[in-house]
């Protein structure tokens, strides 16, 4: 019985995978990119003030010789800087883009979920997982620990994950100051995604200058970093300038609102949500997306059912009497799965009857079972993980008896009832 | 990925330090303005410095910069195609559900579940540490459970079947229930093991081990018992291998201990024959979630709501292993059974639901029990009375 992977449903999961590191890249590259822009500059207009000067008072051979010193250690330094970027960041980055892509490469090409290739490469994907959501839930320690012992630290996004909790950390001590930098280092990224995150910020460090009474720092703030917002932010700005003829006790309701200080979390989740949104990762953890796609596909009426639990189905989880702790806890918030076909599923042997394994009913009271492998077949099924016997198998250690596990009922196999599922 | 292993490569050589062959780096391009540079510098004379020799620095500093400048414009393209195939390759943004599962008992729930996963997959150093960070606790008793499932499984590996027997003695009632063939199968790989771990083979001492442990199995397993003494007449091993007992030759048939060792201890303690995190991700991740956003998708291209909101627009399909439960959808009226609307067997052995049983008597008769149904799938008719309630 062989399935065949569905490349595209696995796929969706893994965008931020690729992307993360991506993103990294480009980083490195704008950083890169700094450094060639400002030192050529500056060895540039040097040169071209050499030629100026010379053109009206001539140069002297020690101020030519002092400029052309300072040239040649710029364009040195570039040079270190720029191998240094690329052996400790650009390729390392590179290499981690590469493992992914490799990473998932070999998913595609794996023929069948029952390859145990799948099932090594889906190991890693739940540690991916639980990394990814230890991260997301403030367990850095168990995250580090899983990457460590699984040898996943190149597949996994710890530091991306650091980068927040530190911004965030001083969002939550009411600085701005990181989050800015984030913001400047992603500039062309976030005008892209249409994100006001910077501008709020800009807000924030506004008002608090307001609220300190500092007002003309404040105006001079407001007419650095706000003004230039003005074709998309008027009103806040105006606002904002109002804001300074008001007392921070203030009761008025705009004005409180401004210095209200659940601004700070509001900023915090703004922040979380631009830096998610840049590298593609979803708002949720992975772990729950794929929870909520796999509860949902298995969840039945059956599995709240006392007579009909199953100690196998995941959403079956809860232990007699307390009810369920584990995932059939979280199954509750998920729909059921629906269903237009008749699957009937044996009891004993937990195999799919059809027309090749017949279901039988016991003829008083109902309970069905299927018919079972042919006696032939099990000798030679020794990895067979199960022993427990279907009816006709049953029924040849029994004198041509069997009997109902679940009822007790007992009668001769061939007074089985066979049952026609359509 | 081939499209952006490609850009990748492409990104990768045209970053590279070493200079390749005709392509000029920006390292090529420094190291040839500095050189410029030191010779202007040793070009310069005591006095005043001639216009002409700073005119010509200017234009290579200006040519160089250009030189650098292209580079990087060319790596800057190539990242942007690298960009360009990675959303070509990832078309579908993954969807959003800020709600789920973040009340606090689910919480907890999701957390309780990582814990025993870590346990139950022997993770025990991380499970500790992961203990620890959520101030979660799990009974040392249930702790001390895993930690013995995993010390048994080493020794299964280590063809060390004395701990998984010693389990087996103290559960021996629930594994009779369940009709397990565990401990049968535990002494076949101890037997064939002494059958073909030396040269000449012990059948002697292999012997003596049946006589020993094996035959309170005899009459259970008669046909098996006959087959273990019957191979003995091709050993060595490279005989039996092609004779009619070649299973019996197998690796799986000690490998595969470990599994049903796992299998029964777990049930032994209510869980599961699988990890279940791996089971319910497998799913959700192996396509589930796409499709259930496709169908949400057009529904709302529809702009209507599927009937049922507790319920998924579009049928998942499952592989066989993940059937737990019977389902039974009436043939007629489509409609799944229920308690109150359970499967019904009529005379000839064709299942529909009560209702639709109703539904298809024929009127006549002072009882209704006594109306006459005829099977809407063979030509066979039978009174509604003789209708049996089915259980699955």
């Amino acid at each position: 019985m062989s399935k065949k992977l569905n490349v595209d449903g696995i796929l969706l999961f893994e965008q931020p995978f690729a992307r993360v590191p991506f993103e990294n890249y480009r980083k490195v590259f704008r950083t890169t990119q700094r450094h060639v822009e400002r030192d050529l500059k500056a060895v540039q207009s040097t040169t071209a003030d050499l030629v100026k000067q010379s053109s009206s008072t001539g140069v002297s051979s020690e101020a030519a010789i002092q400029s052309i010193d300072a040239m040649i250690s710029t364009v040195e330094n570039l040079k270190r800087k720029l191998s240094e970027l690329h052996e400790t960041a650009g390729n390392p980055t590179q290499d981690v883009i590469r493992e992914r892509l490799q990473h998932l490469a070999t998913v595609e090409n794996i023929p069948t979920a029952n390859d145990p290739e799948f099932g090594r490469w889906a190991d890693t994907r739940l540690d991916r997982w639980l990394v990814d959501w230890a991260l997301r839930n403030g367990k850095e320690k168990t995250a580090r620990m899983i990457a460590k012992e699984k040898h996943i630290e190149t597949l996994v996004d710890i530091d991306l994950f650091s980068d927040i909790k530190r911004i965030e950390g001083a969002l939550s001590r009411h600085s701005c100051t990181e989050a800015l930098a984030w913001c400047s280092e992603n500039k062309t990224a976030l005008r892209k995604m249409k994100s006001t995150l910077e501008f709020d910020l800009r807000l924030q460090e506004y008002i608090e200058l307001a609220r300190a009474g500092r007002r003309q720092e404040a105006i001079d703030y407001s007419k650095k970093y706000l003004v230039s917002w003005q074709e998309t932010h008027l009103d806040q700005i105006q606002q904002a300038l109002a804001l300074l003829a008001v007392r921070p006790d203030t009761s008025y309701g705009r004005y409180k609102r401004l210095y209200d200080p659940t601004r700070w979390p509001n900023l915090i989740k703004s922040f979380r949500l631009a830096i998610y949104s840049l590298n593609t990762l979803p708002t949720e953890p992975l772990l729950h997306l794929s929870l909520y796609a796999g509860l949902a596909s298995l969840k039945l009426p059956a599995c709240y059912s006392h007579a009909t639990k199953n100690v196998d189905c995941p959403v079956c989880d809860g232990e007699a009497g307390s009810g369920s702790q584990g995932l059939g806890k979280l199954a509750e918030e998920v729909p059921y799965s629906h269903h237009a076909n008749s699957t009937i599923v044996c009891y004993i042997t937990g195999k799919i009857m059809d027309a090749d394994n017949m279901p039988m009913a016991f003829p008083d009271n109902g309970y069905v079972y299927s018919r079972g492998v042919c006696p032939s077949d099990v000798y030679f099924s020794v990895s067979m993980l199960t022993a427990a016997k279907a009816m006709e198998e049953m029924s040849l250690k029994n004198d041509g008896m069997v009997t109902c596990p679940r009822s007790k009922a007992t009668c001769k196999f061939s007074a089985l009832r066979r049952v026609y599922i359509s | 990925m081939d499209g952006p292993l490609k850009e990748l490569s492409k990104l990768e050589k045209l970053t590279a330090n070493a200079s390749g062959k005709g392509k000029v780096t920006i390292s090529d391009s420094l190291d040839s303005l500095l050189q410029s540079l030191r010779e202007a510098r040793d070009a310069i004379q005591p006095g005043t410095v001639s216009p002409d020799l700073l005119l010509q620095l200017s234009q290579t500093v200006e040519v160089k910069k250009k030189e650098v400048d292209d580079r990087q414009k060319e790596i800057y393209n190539s990242i942007s195609r690298l960009g360009k195939a990675l959303d070509k390759k990832f078309p579908a943004v993954l969807p959003s559900y800020p709600d789920v599962f973040t009340s606090s008992t689910s919480v907890t729930a999701l957390e309780r579940t990582i814990a025993l996963h870590f346990l139950r997959t022997g993770q025990f150093d991380t499970a500790s540490v992961f203990l620890q960070e959520a101030g979660l606790n799990i009974p040392a008793e249930s702790r001390a459970q895993f930690i013995d499932l995993h010390r048994i499984l080493q020794a299964l590996r280590n063809q060390d079947i004395g701990p998984a027997l010693g389990w087996v003695a103290k559960n021996r009632n629930f594994l009779r229930d369940r009709g397990s063939p565990l401990e049968f199968h535990l002494h076949r790989s101890q037997y064939i093991r002494l059958l073909l771990s030396t040269h000449p083979p012990n059948v002697m001492g292999a012997l003596a081990y049946t006589r020993e442990h094996m035959g309170p199995f005899y009459a259970e397993n008669e046909d098996e018992c006959k087959r273990l003494s019957g191979c003995m007449a091709y050993l060595p091993l490279s005989r039996l291998q092609t004779s009619p007992y070649a299973d019996l030759a197998s690796p799986s048939l000690h490998f595969d201990l470990e599994p049903l060792f796992a299998k029964e201890y777990c049930a032994s303690l209510g869980m599961s024959r699988q990890v279940p995190l791996r089971v319910v991700g497998d799913i959700g991740g192996g396509g589930a979630l796409s499709r259930i956003e496709k169908g949400r998708k057009v529904m709302r291209e529809r702009k209507s709501e599927w009937s049922q909101a507790d319920e998924l627009p579009i049928e998942i399909p499952l592989p066989p292993e993940n059937r737990y439960h019977s389902i039974f959808a009436c043939p007629v009226s489509k409609e799944q059974s229920t308690e109150a609307n359970p499967p019904m067997m009529m005379g000839c052995g064709h299942v529909v639901t009560k209702d639709s049983l109703h539904k298809l008597s024929k009127p006549g008769g002072y009882d209704p029990l006594d109306r006459r149904v005829k099977c809407p799938y063979c030509p066979a008719e039978s009174t509604h009375s003789s209708a049996l309630r089915v259980y699955f």
